[in-house]
């Protein structure tokens, strides 16, 4: 088991915790900062005739410092929603939200945010895209005026290059604008606006939705590693399975119980990943159950219990032989 | 063989074809006219409901070179071509309106600025939105008698007739362009730590401004027609102001002429704001 | 197939052109039409009631002709007449011969209906004087009678070396009373009845010249198209409308109330303004005060100002030089100015014919 644990192809997979580690990890995330709570957040938009449809019910999450988390469901179940109530772009129906420490009240500075489609700003280069987020943080509208306006824009802008070569762009690329770059790069360059805050909290929907299997998997290994370096929190919408059990350390996916309009998401299905990112090549049969029971998960078709946590190999435990299965207690969220 | 069909959507016309074609319209126009002025010219020597091309000539010369009537005569020996031009009718005219036309051109920028406000802030919004909903729809000329009252008749009763004309139409022009942009410019400039101003001037004016200017130019016609408006209506001098003089005794032979001019202005102005966006906002695409 | 279905649709074409130029040609083939404009004015609103009353009609049936009376806006009505698209119309000797004269259609004034008698004022506030008028603005539309009158008003009161010091503001007569009335600093305007009554209406405004000081300048004219009179039908419209006329403006001289409650709802004024206007309206109600003041020498030296007025600001046109070259022909043979281009003709042949009770 241990010796398992040594070979790259196992620190690459299943996160294989053994009853020490379990109870380190535990106390270890007690002291651990929640990055982002959700507590009983429920969402409902009005309809015509006062009729009601309730997007999100009852959802409660701690999201702790550090984690990667997928957000997977069947198209309309409220994953942007969701992520517009981490914005603060909206504000729950009930419950309530807190992002890094506060409540969420309305958009500001302590989430980045990258978003599926219009995630640059079309009038400004790569360059001054990258830079606008430190810029504007220091000088605000007319306080460019200062001189000292000049010094600190040369101090962004190196930090933009590095932030460009670091993406894999071409300095070349600097002074392009969005619309002479291909998607794959407008991304990379909208990842890279988002890092240059240095925020603790990075939300991202559909982010690589748009881009071709090659450009979005380059993508994927890069984002992997971006994170891996400062390990933010990240919370990273998604339809593609593969995706998320690749990127994630924790996957959770909403669904609605029936089509009715009053029946709201819950999350279906929260499960911590490994944290070296799981591949069909990694881990063969094994993801390819995974990816099923995932995909039933959230179109309805097999249900687990509301507010219950897995660990990837919970259901294939047993037949593996390698994972024990990990349950979270709605109190405290503290494994067992 | 070239497919000829006027009525063939995919049909390639070659580009020599083409060009020729389009200036056939031009041509069947001054056919057009050249033919009826022969014809009245027939009838009647001195017609001047159709000037032939030698009153026109003569009409020109004079727009160009002669002071207006109520300036003083400058004697053509004594005086370089230069100098009557400065001191043409013409000039004297078109500097007049020009002058009218480019300060409520000017009046207009703080209004589009307001429409950035309304598009963007909700209390804006509240508060304005339906109030110039509502006064778009009033025929600003109806006013006058008011705009005498308030503004006097000289210049700034014309100038107050094309801001308030065309003021509210580009109001709700720009306040549409505003909220087409993308909530997620939005959202994402203030994570970015852009305050209120920021998002409105830094983000949200910058895209739309490539969109203003076009609009713009399809507000320049309405601008020159309310300017002529105000012109016919109470003047002592300005480009509508001698086309209204010259009907008095049908100076066709002035009026042509100054009507072209006009119209070569406002091309000259579309097309100089046209080359002004493109260089402004090389990422502005259509 | 594609020439087959140009084919049709020419064809097409040609047979709606000909069903339009056959529709015109069965029009013109019935009684000869004559067509008169003419614009509110207190000296013309009795067309008006011409037409209501039958009297037209009455006299264009002995004639076996037809009349149409149709009414414009002044401009609007000149154009028309300029255009030939009228063949008569009512308009003061100042357009008659800066427009359709000075435009190379030969015109014939054939009934002298009236003279300006006080119609037409200069306004000002305050004690505004002609010698203080100069460095004022005035309100006026331009180029008409009313800017005839302020020179006028100008030289008899010694003024004529501040002609050219004047500051006109081209005011159209649509709003002329509120651009003035409403703005204090403005402190002079000429116009004419009604809206002279609507300005003086405020105390503050009085008039300092009208036109009864220079009476019979400004006269009100029904001018037809010399090549439409030159026609035999043309002569026949002309006595049945010169018959019309005075039997019509008699009645309306004769203060009968039909004929004043149409005239003044011509345009749009109660029959009292409409009163008051005709008292400063010289009209010449018998054919025989008409004939006498056109055939008279009078009318030759009134004529001059007019024309040498319209010469010196242009209304003759870019192409005149000299202002004999717009010639006016008299009733006892004189012309002013170049015999070979007599453009406006004044003919008292109809209102003879009237006075002689042979039309
Ligand atoms: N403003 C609104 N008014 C009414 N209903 C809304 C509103 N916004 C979202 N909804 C509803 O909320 C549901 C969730 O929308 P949301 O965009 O969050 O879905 P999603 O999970 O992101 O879907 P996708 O995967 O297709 O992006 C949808 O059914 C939608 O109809
Ligand atoms: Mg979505």
């Amino acid at each position: 088991m241990v010796s398992g644990m040594s070979t790259p192809e196992m620190t690459a997979g299943l996160h294989l915790i053994g009853e020490q580690a379990t109870r380190a990890a535990a106390k270890a995330k007690v002291q651990a900062a929640k990055s982002i709570s959700i507590e009983d957040v429920s969402v409902s938009y009005a309809l015509e005739r006062s009729a009601r449809r309730c997007v999100l019910e009852n959802i409660s999450l701690e999201i702790e410092e550090g984690e990667f988390v997928v957000l997977l469901g069947e198209t309309g179940c409220g994953k942007s929603t969701l992520l517009r109530m981490l914005l603060g772009q909206e504000r729950p129906t009930a419950g309530q939200i807190s992002v890094a420490g506060s409540r969420v009240e309305r958009v500001d500075a302590r989430s980045g945010y990258v978003p599926q489609r219009y995630s640059l700003f079309p009038d400004r280069s790569v360059l001054d895209n990258l830079m606008m987020g430190p810029l504007t943080s220091k000088f605000h509208i007319l306080g460019r005026l200062r001189p000292s306006y000049w010094e600190a824009r040369r101090a962004v802008k190196a930090e933009a290059f590095r932030q460009i070569t670091h993406m894999g762009l071409q300095a070349s690329d600097a002074g392009k604008y969005p619309y002479q770059l291909s998607g794959g790069m407008q991304q990379r360059v909208a990842i890279a606006q988002a890092l240059m805050m240095k925020n603790r909290v990075l939300l991202m929907d559909e982010a690589f939705s748009a881009l071709d299997p090659s450009t979005r998997s380059s993508l994927q290994r890069l984002l992997r590693s971006v994170w891996s370096e400062t390990r933010p929190t990240v919370v990273f919408v998604t339809h593609n399975t593969a995706e998320a059990l690749f990127l994630g350390t924790r996957l959770i996916v909403l669904a609605r119980e029936s089509k009715d309009d009053a029946c709201g998401s819950r999350v279906t299905l929260d499960m911590k990943l490994a944290e070296g990112g799981m591949t069909l090549r990694t881990h063969g049969q094994e993801f390819l159950d995974l990816v099923e029971h995932v995909e039933a998960v959230s179109c309805g078709q097999r249900l687990t219990a509301p507010g219950e946590r897995r660990t990837a190999s919970d259901a294939w435990g047993e037949e593996l032989g390698r994972v024990e299965p990990v349950r979270v207690s709605p109190e405290d969220g503290v494994r067992q | 063989m070239t497919n000829l069909s006027p009525f063939d959507i995919q049909a390639r016309p070659n580009r020599l074809l083409a060009q020729a074609l389009s200036c056939v319209l031009f041509v069947v126009c001054i056919g057009l006219y050249m033919h009826t002025s022969v014809e009245r010219h027939k009838e009647n020597a001195e017609d001047r409901v159709v000037p032939s091309g030698h009153q026109l000539v003569a009409g020109i010369r004079s727009a160009v070179l002669e002071p207006a009537e109520e300036d003083d005569y400058i004697p053509a020996e004594s005086a370089s071509t230069w100098e009557r031009l400065r001191h043409s009718m013409i000039w004297k005219d078109t500097a007049s309106s020009g002058g009218r036309f480019f300060i409520s051109l000017a009046l207009l920028i703080p209004f589009v600025v307001l429409a950035v406000h309304i598009g963007l802030f909700p209390w804006f919004g509240a508060g304005f939105l339906r109030f110039f909903l509502f006064f778009d729809k009033i025929v600003a000329l109806s006013l006058l008698p008011i705009l005498f009252i308030a503004f006097g008749i000289d210049q700034w009763s014309k100038i107050a007739l094309i801001v308030i004309g065309v003021a509210p139409t580009m109001i709700l022009d720009v306040t549409q362009m505003v909220k087409a942009v993308p909530q997620e410019q939005i959202v994402k400039a203030f994570t970015l730590d852009a305050n209120n101003f920021d998002v409105a001037y830094r983000v949200v004016f910058r895209q739309v401004l490539p969109q203003v200017i076009n609009s713009l130019r399809l507000n320049l016609k309405p601008m020159m027609l309310f300017l002529f408006a105000g012109e016919m209506i109470a003047a002592s001098d300005g480009l509508a102001y001698r086309i209204a003089i010259m009907r008095r005794h049908m100076g066709m032979d002035v009026i042509l002429p100054y009507v072209l001019w006009v119209a070569l202005l406002l091309f000259l102005i579309d097309f100089s704001l046209r080359v002004i966006n493109r260089r402004l906002h090389p990422w502005f695409q259509a | 197939m594609q020439s087959k279905r140009l084919g049709t649709f020419s064809l097409l074409c040609s047979l709606a052109l000909l069903v339009g130029f056959s529709d015109a040609a069965t029009a013109s083939a019935q009684a000869p039409t004559f067509t008169v404009g003419w614009s509110v004015y207190a000296g013309w609103n009795p067309y008006f009631y011409m037409q209501k009353s039958g009297i037209l009609k009455k006299w264009a049936d002995k004639y076996g002709i037809a009349i149409k009376v149709q009414r414009f806006d002044y401009a609007a009505s000149l154009d028309s007449f300029v255009a030939k698209n009228i063949d008569a119309c009512a308009m003061t000797n100042m357009e008659a011969l800066d427009m359709p004269a000075a435009a190379g259609v030969d015109s014939t004034a054939i009934i002298v209906g009236d003279y300006s008698n006080g119609n037409d004022a200069v306004l000002v506030r305050d004690n505004l004087t002609f010698q203080t008028l100069p460095s004022k603005p005035v309100m006026l539309v331009q180029k008409t009678v009313s800017e005839y009158l302020l020179e006028r008003g100008m030289v008899l009161n010694g003024q004529q070396a501040q002609l050219g010091k004047l500051h006109l503001i081209n005011t159209s007569d649509s709003d002329i009373v509120a651009a003035f009335l409403n703005n204090k600093s403005n402190e002079a305007v000429v116009t004419w009845k009604p809206l002279v009554s609507q300005i003086v209406a405020d105390k503050s405004v009085h008039s300092i010249f009208d036109s009864s000081k220079i009476p019979g300048e400004i006269m009100d004219l029904m001018v037809v198209r010399s090549e439409v009179l030159n026609t035999p039908n043309g002569q026949k419209f002309a006595r049945a409308l010169t018959g019309a006329w005075y039997e019509t403006i008699q009645q309306v001289a004769a203060g009968q109330a039909n004929a004043l409650k149409y005239s003044a709802a011509a345009s749009g004024d109660s029959v009292e303004s409409y009163k008051e206007q005709l008292k400063t309206t010289a009209l010449f109600v018998s054919p025989k005060s008409a004939v006498d003041f056109t055939d008279g020498p009078e009318v030759q030296q009134k004529m001059d100002l007019v024309r040498l007025f319209c010469f010196k600001h242009g209304l003759l046109g870019q192409g005149i030089h000299s202002v004999d070259d717009v010639a006016i022909a008299y009733p006892n043979g004189t012309v002013q100015g170049n015999k070979a281009r007599v453009r406006l003709r004044f003919n008292s042949a109809y209102m003879q014919a009237a006075e002689q009770g042979k039309l």
